[in-house]
């Protein structure tokens, strides 16, 4: 499965240099770890004992660097060319059904941020409780690959990936028809290949794909746009660069928010900010997301149409 | 969070009631539960507070420990956050069922945190690139009644008031180390500036019209609620949407200033009562778990 094929290289490359290991030990190992790498619930281990670990304390070069990496300019155009103080998304690839194994997929590509995301079932739950029984159950994980930020991630989730999870979570949520589901669950799996800013915000239209992809009854598709101010000017889709620049001048407002928007019933199902601001700022801020949000609106509807044509071609005139 | 049945009933019976600006217990809809603050209820933290919103009860202690910065601000030191749902509160939290439950809590607050002003990180610093001040905020559910989010930021904002950090001084010793050495009065220490320490305010939509402190009850028959942490001064330093349901835009519009309102408005009277507790000295009458 595409997904999986990362740890699996990972894995082969650090149990080559155990010359000692035992072709038992491998195989217990390697079950071990497969179980480690498959596990969706939400269970926690601070420290990984079944890995091969490199040095305790490792640090990324940059922070040797001679001098400190500039910071991206306040006042001026972006880096990559595109304005200040207006609705100026990143143009967007997105491409559906690319996961053979899964019940839909989707793949979206902004700027160098790369996500791909997979649905799986509906299945049947393993654990019933009331609520079971009249609505399905929506699983949502997201998890980074170690090397899509600058610097290394872990393959332990972190709580920064629990807490993005739990926020996919809470903006698909309100989309998805679960009353068509009782007594079944409904999973998704977002992976970040590379991290270029505004990851949430293309994690949830990439998963609203894949569910439309899989077949899943929705309300409406889930758009995501994020926006981050600096001081009076605010950038809409930021990159990595922009989103982590801490301000050099500690101006009132600073920080990022991120929406998640229903274009046609004109609802917003997920909202996160932080960094501080004033409500004037928030409000506005939240507008120009929703405006981001129609503008991304009709190049999801053709990728998806797209698709659709693709696994059922319309029959031939003659 | 607990969850109370609540018959279809009763939800309109709520609803309606809330129409018309008048919730089950009589308050308005932007009024707050009796609340009672007791600070320094714990002698063995460096700093500790306890608040009863209702019946919610929540505690936290605050433990200063001298630890390395972090290598990207290598002159700031930095708090770290853990709520901890006990079992006591309600039996769903018994083994791992409060930890969802506690890592959202958790997040939260360190978004919260999040910024150069709320809390002054440089005075935790105590030599630039070794050592640091390190406030460990633990954070303990005893009871569940609704509105967890508010009752916790309202009692961290209590016990950073009452934190005393012990001063210390770097000396060099013999071989060109630096040594750290804790003074010797026990009363000379250090006091955090809570001015800026944001609130958070949550606001849920029921029906048509959002409350502020929502019970359990009330909170069954709402669909989305808005979290919103508000400083004295009215900004904004995190929000957040909770709950499976969507929001119309203008609600959103319309509860991130009703929460700003509000927001604002707690500070002045907490931060005249923690003053207030405090000048009260070896007076005060300890009140304790059993009050």
């Amino acid at each position: 499965m595409t997904q999986l094929l990362l740890p699996n290289t990972q894995l082969q490359s650090t149990l080559l240099e155990q010359k000692e290991s035992t072709r038992t030990d491998f195989c217990v190992r390697l079950a071990l770890t497969r179980c480690c790498i498959f596990s969706t619930t939400t269970t926690t281990m601070p420290t990984d004992t079944k890995r091969v670990r490199g040095p305790e304390v490792t640090q990324s070069p940059s922070l040797f660097l001679c001098k400190p990496a500039a910071a991206p300019p306040s006042h001026g155009p972006r880096a990559d060319g595109r304005q200040r103080d207006q609705v100026d998304v990143r143009p967007v690839f997105v491409r559906c059904g690319l996961v053979s194994q899964a019940k839909g997929s989707a793949y979206i590509e902004a700027g160098n941020t790369k996500l791909m995301c997979c649905v799986y079932g509906p299945r049947e739950t393993e654990r019933k409780d009331e609520t079971d029984m009249k609505f399905g159950r929506l699983t949502t994980d997201m998890r980074f690959a170690p090397f899509s930020c600058s610097e290394r991630g872990s393959w332990i989730q972190g709580s920064q990936d629990k807490d993005l999870s739990l926020m996919l979570h809470e903006s698909l949520q309100p989309a998805v028809c679960l009353h068509k589901y009782p007594r079944s669950q409904i999973e998704i799996n977002v992976m970040v290949l590379e991290n270029s800013g505004s990851v949430l915000a293309h994690a949830v239209t990439c998963a609203s794909l894949a569910l439309a992809d899989a077949g899943i009854e929705m309300y409406d598709l889930v758009l995501g746009c994020s926006i981050c101010q600096d001081g009076a000017s605010y950038v809409v889709d930021p990159s990595y660069m922009e989103e982590n620049s801490c301000g050099s001048l500690s101006s009132e407002n600073q920080g990022g928010l991120t929406v998640a928007f229903l274009p046609s019933l004109n609802q917003i199902s997920g909202m996160q900010s932080d960094g501080e601001m004033t409500e004037e700022t928030l409000t506005a801020g939240v507008r120009t997301c929703i405006e981001g949000c129609y503008k991304l609106y009709p190049v999801i509807q053709q990728a998806l149409a797209k698709a659709v044509r693709r696994a059922a071609p319309p029959p031939s005139e003659s | 969070m607990a969850t109370v049945q609540v018959s279809e009933a009763e939800k309109v019976y709520i609803l309606h009631g809330i129409r018309d600006d008048l919730r089950v217990d009589g308050r308005g809809c932007e009024d707050y539960r009796h609340m009672e603050i007791e600070t320094d209820v714990v002698s063995n933290t460096d700093g500790s507070a306890k608040i009863t919103l209702g019946h919610t009860a929540v505690l936290v202690g605050v433990k200063a420990e001298i630890g390395k910065p972090r290598p990207l601000v290598p002159n700031e030191g930095y708090l770290e956050f853990f709520v901890d749902c006990s079992a006591n509160a309600t039996p769903e939290f018994e083994g791992r069922g409060g930890e969802e439950l506690g890592t959202e809590l958790s997040n939260t607050l360190y978004k919260v945190f999040n910024n150069k002003h709320s809390v002054d990180l440089k005075s935790l610093s105590i030599s630039a690139g070794e050592h640091c001040w390190v406030l460990y905020v633990d954070v303990l559910l005893l009871q569940c009644d609704g509105n967890l989010y508010d009752a916790i930021s309202i009692a961290i904002k209590a016990a950073l008031f009452n934190t005393k950090i012990p001063r210390v001084h770097i000396s060099s010793d013999d071989e060109g180390g630096k040594e750290i050495e804790l003074s010797d009065d026990p009363y000379d220490c250090m006091r955090l500036d809570v001015e800026n320490v944001p609130c958070i305010v949550t606001l849920c939509k029921v029906g048509h019209r959002h409350v502020v402190d929502a019970t359990l009850q009330e909170k069954a028959c709402s669909v989305a609620s808005l979290i919103i942490s508000v400083t004295h001064k009215g900004t904004v330093t995190c929000t957040r949407k909770v709950g499976g349901g969507s929001l119309d835009p203008e609600s959103i519009y319309e509860m991130t200033e009703a929460g700003k309102r509000v927001g604002k408005a707690l500070h002045a009277p907490l931060m005249k009562l923690l003053q207030q507790e405090e000048s009260l000295g070896t007076k005060r009458q300890k009140v304790g778990f059993l009050g």
